[in-house]
């Protein structure tokens, strides 16, 4: 982990002002900076993933089920919830939905059975690095969440992955004379921990944003009143390696206008 | 977003040269979206850290890493960021959780200020009935305030065990009870309004729950951890890599015929830390009479070695002599998957007492920990009853 950017966000003032960005949101882009061009584990570096059902996943040379470039042909198989690694050194388990560092790939096997997967990421990938636009203060307003009776359902969470998340209400916002009601999802993070996620589309998507739209967490401040912050929206994983399952836009949640605060996906930085 | 210049890393060079070492102990805090969180934090010489609720303390190191200063959480992969500024610390908290990155901004004042220790009310002393409401549903947990020595002291228990010792204090009708162990961030600040305490809970930086919580009646609140979580009647069986890559199965012969605690953990949970501790004690005492323990972790690191290591230094750490397995995430789908013996597992800890014949007798979900004093004694002297009542089978 790195950390001079982040630290040089927090302490020097100069930086921050001259992107004219309040602190805790030039810290939270640099944290996102870090960690999108700096962690092994960063969605940028995903290479491949591949069902392992029902013959298992090939990797190494061309030919390869993924190409793992100067290795031999190695195999990872499933079988009864057990996922082995065979033909680069001896016979290995890989345990469930965690990462096993070896020749310079990370393999991380999800579900079982006919729902088995290898998700792999590469060392040798480069990370990728965000782009945001420029701070726009009418980007931050406070808004009232209206809460509906909570509707359970499974959805995609940023990451691609399924999670059971409650629709828990609405919440009204405007951007550029366009004024939308939000749905709003409560998708839980760990114990005790959840996040309000709102998942929008607008005018840039594609031409400037994500095409499939971005996602923005609801900052609590105090009863029923919540900051949503545009210039802190975010892109779900399948932005950064086309491998990760991109979650469906959420129905409505459409500004008319052209959202042009928060993270970025310009041209160049289509997947490859 | 620019590299740092030379300019201001010369500048946070300056603002750290004194070494921390001449400082021994600061009031920190960490800066919630509700407020903030005090916690005491504790610098050796040595490079040690102690991250403590008064007498509770997490292990952690310091060194300075070029322009900033570095602590690191080793048990939570976690860090703590800061550049010194005069006589206070500023920075960040940072871990990198599943869906990336968590920052917390932290401080600390070097002249201990005794927020936590200072003369407050203590009419609240006692125990709470609590119930949380999130999106208009609710949940029991139960809340103990009590005398820790320096100040308030207690513990927040849910369903599936206590999160350790919160620290905190009263002053007029507003309370502010908190517990940061490098690893879990949990705030409670509410006020009392005649004998109703309504509050917010805070979990990590922005999550909030409203609470509202009356004095314990003896009326059952919590579920009972016997009922948490259901076992089937079938022998367990289990097939996990150790920290070295073996399997491990219930059917390798240190388990034959044995009674077996097996201890689903994972190292990130402040709670299996205590547990372990106690499932240590019963092994000293049981072990030569047939009792045997393994443990089956679920680990939110990074990559596989990571985990191992995590998994190796708590053992160590520990002095933990049974076999320690890697399972997976601790997720549904991946615990769902690897214990389909189980119905509802839900908490960290659950502990599976097996008899000799190979079946469960007991799944124990969650673990009061030392924090809720009666309750863990309890629950420490219950364990033994068992083992003792299943050795004799």
């Amino acid at each position: 982990m790195r950390t001079p950017l982040l630290l040089t966000a927090l302490l020097a003032p100069s930086f921050v002002s001259a992107q004219g960005l309040p602190a805790d949101v030039a810290r939270e882009r640099a944290d996102r900076v870090q960690w999108l061009i700096g962690d092994p584990l960063s969605p940028a570096r995903a290479l491949a993933l591949t069902a392992l059902a029902p013959n298992g996943v090939t990797l190494g040379p061309e030919g390869s089920d993924v190409l793992v470039p100067g290795q031999p042909k190695a195999v990872a198989r499933e079988s009864g919830g057990r996922v082995t690694l065979t033909g680069w050194d001896a016979e290995r388990a890989l345990p469930l939905g965690r990462p096993t560092a070896i020749r310079g790939v990370r393999l991380v096997p999800l579900g079982t059975g006919a729902r088995a997967y290898l998700l792999v990421y590469s060392d040798a990938k480069p990370g990728k690095r965000p782009k945001f636009y420029p701070y726009a203060a009418t980007g931050s307003q406070t808004v009232t969440l209206t809460p509906f009776t909570p509707k359970p359902q499974r959805i995609l969470a940023p990451d691609g992955t399924g999670v059971e998340a409650t629709e828990v209400g609405t919440v009204s916002a405007t951007y550029a004379g366009s004024r939308v009601t939000l749905r709003v999802m409560r998708i839980p993070i760990g114990p005790e921990e959840s996040q309000l996620l709102i998942n929008f589309r607008d005018s840039t998507n594609g031409v400037g944003t994500y095409p499939a739209g971005r996602f923005v967490e609801l900052i609590p401040v105090g009863g029923d009143r919540y900051t949503l912050d545009l210039n802190r929206a975010f892109n779900p994983y399948c932005a950064y390696s086309s491998v990760f399952p991109c979650p469906v836009p959420w129905s409505g949640n459409v500004f008319t206008s052209r959202v042009e605060a928060g993270e970025m996906y310009p041209a160049e930085a289509v997947t490859k | 977003m620019r590299s740092p210049g030379r300019g201001l890393g010369a500048l946070a060079l300056a603002l750290i040269a004194s070494p921390l070492a001449a400082q021994r102990e600061w009031s920190a805090q960490l800066d919630l979206a509700g407020g903030p969180l005090y916690f005491e934090l504790k610098t050796e010489p040595t490079g040690a850290v102690r991250i403590c609720n008064f007498g509770e303390c997490a292990a952690a190191t310091w060194r300075q890493d070029g322009d900033s200063l570095r602590i690191s959480i080793p048990d939570y992969l976690a860090v703590i960021v800061a550049a010194r500024r005069n006589d206070s610390l500023l920075g960040y908290y940072h871990n990198v959780g599943r869906l990336g990155p968590r920052t917390i901004p932290f401080r600390a004042r070097g002249r201990p200020d005794g927020i936590l220790r200072a003369p407050q009310r203590r009419d609240i002393y006692g125990s709470w009935d609590a119930t949380f409401t999130t999106d208009g549903r609710t949940s029991p947990r139960v809340f103990t305030f009590g005398d820790g020595g320096a100040g308030m002291a207690g513990a927040v228990i849910s369903n599936t065990g206590d999160y350790g010792t919160f620290t905190g204090r009263m002053e007029g009708d507003s309370v502010r009870f908190s517990h940061f162990d490098g690893s879990f961030v949990y705030m409670l600040t509410a006020k009392l309004d005649g004998d109703t305490l309504r509050g917010t809970f805070h979990a990590g930086l922005r999550t909030q729950t409203p609470f509202t919580a009356v004095r314990t009646t003896g009326k059952r609140h919590l579920t009972p951890p016997e009922e948490m979580t259901r076992a089937d009647t079938a022998p367990f069986r289990f097939s996990f890599p150790d920290l070295d890559g073996r399997m491990v199965t219930n059917d390798d012969p240190r388990f034959r015929g044995k009674v077996v605690i097996v201890d689903l953990f994972g190292t990130w949970c402040p709670t299996c830390h205590d547990a372990a501790s106690a499932l240590k004690q019963l092994y000293a005492t049981y072990h030569p009479r047939g009792l045997e323990i393994v443990g089956i972790a679920y680990e939110i690191g990074g990559d596989t070695a990571v985990d191992a290591r995590m998994v190796r230094t708590f053992r160590d750490k520990l002095g933990l002599p049974w076999p320690l397995l890697l399972a997976g995430l601790p997720d549904a789908a991946t615990q769902n998957a690897t214990q389909p013996q189980l119905a509802n597992f839900v908490a960290y800890p659950t502990t599976l007492f097996i008899g000799r014949d190979g079946r469960i007798k007991r799944v124990h979900a969650g673990f009061y920990g030392p924090a809720t004093g009666e309750a863990h004694t309890a629950l420490i002297a219950d364990f033994g009853r068992q083992v003792e009542g299943m050795l004799g089978e």
